[in-house]
């Protein structure tokens, strides 16, 4: 009797039967790993303000270090990876299985050129003497946030690229379904997102 | 909003692209234009949301999504973001101040 009250007071508040987010499992599961590593993000970003409002020695002057317009034309290769990504998975929705695996090669590229640019961007970096706990431009802790922020946020782009490449693949075999390029489509534009705000916190602010 | 979609699938997706250039073409020019500094970091976070927003809701499509989806989404990383850095702030002048001093 308790319990029948429980799950009926459970019901009332909750009301979702088995699909409470009105979403698939897949989805939903998608969306939680989207959260947790956003959190590890925020985690990052935050030990980075931490680290910089707390630092004596002057932070480094950003348009000294990195040339913006490079990071900018970074940021342009992304948002339009992000925009061929979300058309791959409008294709895959309507069935157009060609234009979806197309969008998909034209966002593999993206993602691709993007990488190739942050490996030019470390070797200049590295190159004009930053290291992890050393940099000649300012604040030590320079060197550590800029490699662990653009370190984890490159590896998820090189990550969401290989899922690509293989979600491009097995599309082409017609052995992916529409949901599983929407599946990969949520961790790319994560990834555009996180972007964002690495993008303005680190080098614009 | 649904009709719109399936009468252009791919619409949404280009006209966020291009909205997210021309902000970001506007936040490389603000800081340019030298104003306070506080004004310039409150422009450049408020941007730098509705791109977020623009991201989460467009491509992600949080919007045409059911709506504890979006508060989950939203609410779990924003606020726990908020309270991560609403602890480290003073926190950090804390230190800075002991290492000034």
């Amino acid at each position: 009797m308790h319990d029948g009250s429980h799950a009926a007071t459970l019901e009332a508040h909750w009301g979702g039967g088995a699909s409470p987010f009105g979403a698939t499992w897949q989805k939903t599961m998608m969306w939680i790993f989207i959260v947790t590593d956003g959190l590890l993000f925020s985690g990052l970003l935050c030990g980075y303000g931490f680290l910089r409002m707390a630092s004596p020695i002057p932070w480094p002057v950003r348009s000294e270090v990195f040339s913006i317009p490079f990071i900018a034309l970074m940021t342009f290769i992304l948002i339009s990876s992000s925009a061929t990504m979300g058309s791959a998975v409008a294709a895959a929705r309507l069935g157009d299985r060609r234009k979806a695996v197309l969008f998909l090669w034209a966002t593999i590229l993206g993602g691709a050129a993007f990488l190739g640019c942050q490996a030019y961007e470390w070797s200049h970096v590295i190159h004009e003497g930053a290291r992890l706990a050393s940099n000649p431009w300012g604040a030590p802790q320079f060197g550590a946030s800029f490699f662990v922020l653009t370190g984890f946020h490159g590896s998820h782009v090189f990550s969401g690229a290989v899922i690509l490449l293989i979600t491009a693949i097995r599309s082409g075999l017609g052995k992916t379904p529409p949901q599983g390029v929407e599946m990969a489509g949520l961790y790319w534009h994560f990834v555009d997102l996180v972007w964002v705000f690495i993008f303005t916190l680190f080098y614009l602010v | 909003m649904s009709e719109t979609i399936q009468r252009s699938p791919y619409r949404v997706y280009w006209v966020t692209w291009a909205i997210l250039l021309v902000i970001t073409l506007a936040m490389l020019l603000a800081e340019k234009l030298h104003m306070p500094r506080w004004f310039l970091v409150a422009f450049l976070v408020a941007f730098m949301m509705t791109k977020a927003v623009m991201i989460g809701g467009n491509f992600m499509h949080l919007r045409y999504e059911h709506r504890r989806m979006t508060l989950m989404v939203a609410a779990g990383i924003l606020i726990t973001s908020l309270i991560l850095f609403g602890f480290i702030t003073p926190e950090s002048w804390h230190v800075l101040s002991s290492l000034v001093r």
